[in-house]
């Protein structure tokens, strides 16, 4: 019993940085209404970011954040600004341009094997930083403390985004382009320059699940096709665009995945999320918090 | 090749030019045909199998993929099912592959619409996403089951085909020529399908409900029925390549025949080609096949991935400046030359 609880507690750590990545595609979908298949990439790129800062640095590996985090955001801004925006200026009318995700599998491919070109297909890893295999004692169960760190990461990420978007009156510009992108032209606001925002907002909170992954996670060029697919599940299990949803989202897999190889073989669990997802796609397709109007 | 293009998407030319357009495909078809003659390397006919099993599966993609205006990433799933199917069936119980090639196209065809039944009615975006998910998680299945029922599947291990019995009627050849003829008729009979589903009443729908759904819904197209009766027609075809595939390489598993990768080349090749004609697809695995056997053979070692870098890259470039695909200029180039020939013909 005691061992469920342990595995029901890390699976939900490790669920809460699912759904931090995940945070980041389900902004980017709430403003943009695209489904960003680079965001794995995108949280591979974040990742040997944070791998090359800490190794070149020696510095805390969390400490890594001060130079992912701008990167990211420029990152994720400058991706949206050259290559995505013009398939929304020449698509304009279309409200889910579907050559937009088809761009965006262009990016997950480029960016992936070019991971592969300039790394290696190596894992690598941090090998001596101070939180690798670190555990704390509660009672008789073992709880890691990288994966802690990471479960508070995202809740506070989560909690800043949403303080962004509901207090600050770039927030407020977010929300209405998300709403209606021609109302929110009519008052002034840039659509573009919003999307660009957004964008970077959402890689540079996929550099945040890079920073808090490195010091326990391996590095490789393919790391985010395993991401990719989770993130999506997760977003639409929670609703795509809902903050709150992606972290439940996010928890759930991570319990199934780490309670499942109790009672099964642990690869079967993976078919279970899947499943899962596609029970949830065909019965409620707006997910758990999720508008019904959005799907 | 290319102007066929023409005629099959847009059904309101007249069918006065059919001759000239359709002689690209003819000339495409002869040279084929002709081809084992000159080719006597195994491993460049290898390859030239590869290319038309691409554009066979691409093709068939095409009618879901291109006509419907919807974007599956899941079509391996059909490939794996074609494959297992006619594998189990001629291991377990000596039937031989062409009929299992048939079972298995129907098992599929019926996956297929138990698919799209639900999902034909969202948005593009979730289409995508679950036809992924399906596939992979049908991947994963496979790879953790042993034994389905009475059914041998030897999870992750995969299926090898003993080659005891060579023979048209056991699908199995000792040359690589007959495979190169029976992948090259399916093409043909693909691109036949294609030709006559697009001048069809079911093209025409189909066609409005991928462009206008609420427009083709309006006149009374039951736009997702239409979409259904492709989505059949399509995954029963691309099942078809399954069991081909695993009687050319006689080793199957659920990495080599269901993978996420095979999905994401067949779209891309129909989208850099050009989706919803006819001519896209022959002429994208045309270009990229040609381009990821020659990286894989060349830089393979020192530079892994660089294909892929490149297809993504082509992929992007033909979504921001020629979206309906590399098929368009080439056509409108083949109008203009046939047009002027036709004025010098007048004026002579």
């Amino acid at each position: 019993m005691i061992y469920l609880l342990e595995d029901a507690i890390n699976g939900i750590l490790m669920g809460s940085i699912y759904g931090l990545a995940a945070l980041g595609l389900t902004l980017i979908f709430g403003v943009l209404k695209v489904i960003n298949f680079a965001h794995g990439s995108l949280l591979m790129v974040g990742m040997y970011a944070a791998y090359w800062a800490v190794l070149l640095t020696g510095a805390h590996p969390y400490l890594a954040l001060v130079i992912v985090l701008p990167l990211m955001f420029a990152f994720g801004y400058l991706l949206q600004a050259v290559v995505i925006q013009p398939i929304f200026k020449a698509e304009r009318e279309v409200r889910e341009p579907i050559t937009v995700i088809i761009v965006t599998t262009g990016v997950w491919y480029i960016l992936d094997n070019l991971g592969l070109l300039v790394f290696g297909p190596q894992y690598r890893n941090i090998q001596d930083n101070p939180l690798r295999g670190k555990m704390i004692e509660a009672g008789e169960m073992l709880i890691s403390v990288p994966k802690l760190w990471g479960f508070c990461a995202a809740l506070v990420t989560a909690a800043l985004v949403w303080l962004f978007l509901q207090k600050t009156r770039m927030g407020r510009a977010v929300r209405a382009t998300s709403l209606d992108r021609d109302a929110a032209s009519l008052q002034g606001i840039n659509p573009y320059r919003i999307y660009n925002i957004a964008f970077g907002l959402g890689t540079a909170v996929a550099g945040v699940a890079g920073v808090a992954l490195v010091p326990f996670y391996n590095v490789f060029p393919t790391v985010g096709v395993l991401f990719d697919i989770k993130c999506f599940i997760i977003v639409v299990l929670g609703g795509l665009g809902s903050i709150g949803g992606a972290l439940l989202g996010g928890m759930i897999i991570g319990v199934i995945e780490s309670v499942g190889p109790q009672f099964m073989t642990a690869t079967w669990t993976e078919a279970i999320v899947y499943g899962l997802f596609l029970g949830f796609l065909f019965l409620r397709p707006s997910g758990l918090f999720g508008v019904k109007y959005d799907w | 090749m290319n102007a066929s293009t023409a005629t099959a998407t847009s059904p309101l030319r007249p069918p006065g030019s059919a001759w000239p357009s359709r002689a690209p495909l003819l000339l495409l078809l002869a040279v084929a045909l002709a081809v084992p003659l000159f080719v006597r390397s195994a491993t460049y006919l290898h390859i030239l199998i590869l290319l038309l099993l691409y554009a066979y599966l691409t093709t068939s993609w095409n009618l879901v993929g291109g006509f419907a205006g919807v974007l599956p990433l899941g079509h391996a799933a059909f490939v794996g099912i074609g494959a297992y199917t006619s594998t189990v069936l001629s291991l377990q119980y000596g039937v031989s592959p062409w009929v299992g090639m048939i079972v298995g196209g129907f098992l599929s065809t019926l996956v297929g619409v138990l698919i799209g039944l639900p999902t034909f009615k969202m948005r593009g975006a979730y289409f995508a996403l679950a036809t992924i998910a399906f596939a992979e998680g049908l991947r994963v299945m496979v790879e953790n089951i042993d034994r389905l029922g009475p059914f041998l599947l030897n999870g992750p291990r995969g299926l090898q085909i003993p080659p005891l019995e060579l023979g048209f009627g056991r699908f199995m050849f000792a040359e690589k020529e007959p495979y190169y003829y029976i992948i090259l008729a399916m093409l043909v009979l693909a691109v036949g399908i294609t030709w006559a589903v697009s001048r069809s009443k079911l093209g025409y729908c189909l066609a409005a409900g991928g462009e206008e759904p609420e427009a083709a819904q309006s006149l009374g197209i039951n736009v997702a029925r239409v979409k259904l009766v492709a989505m059949a027609i399509s995954s029963f075809l691309t099942s078809l390549a399954g069991t081909f595939w695993a009687q050319f390489t006689l080793y199957i598993h659920p990495k080599s025949v269901m993978s996420l990768d095979i999905s994401f080349e067949i779209a891309f090749i129909a989208l850099i080609g050009g989706r919803g004609s006819i001519a896209g697809p022959l002429l994208g695995a045309l270009l990229l096949r040609p381009v990821s056997d020659f990286s894989r053979i060349h830089f393979g070692d020192t530079l892994p991935g660089l294909h892929l870098v490149i297809f993504g890259g082509v992929l992007i470039l033909v979504m921001l400046y020629q979206p309906r695909g590399l098929q368009e200029p080439l056509t409108r180039l083949y109008r203009r030359a046939l047009a002027r020939s036709a004025g010098m013909r007048e004026r002579g």
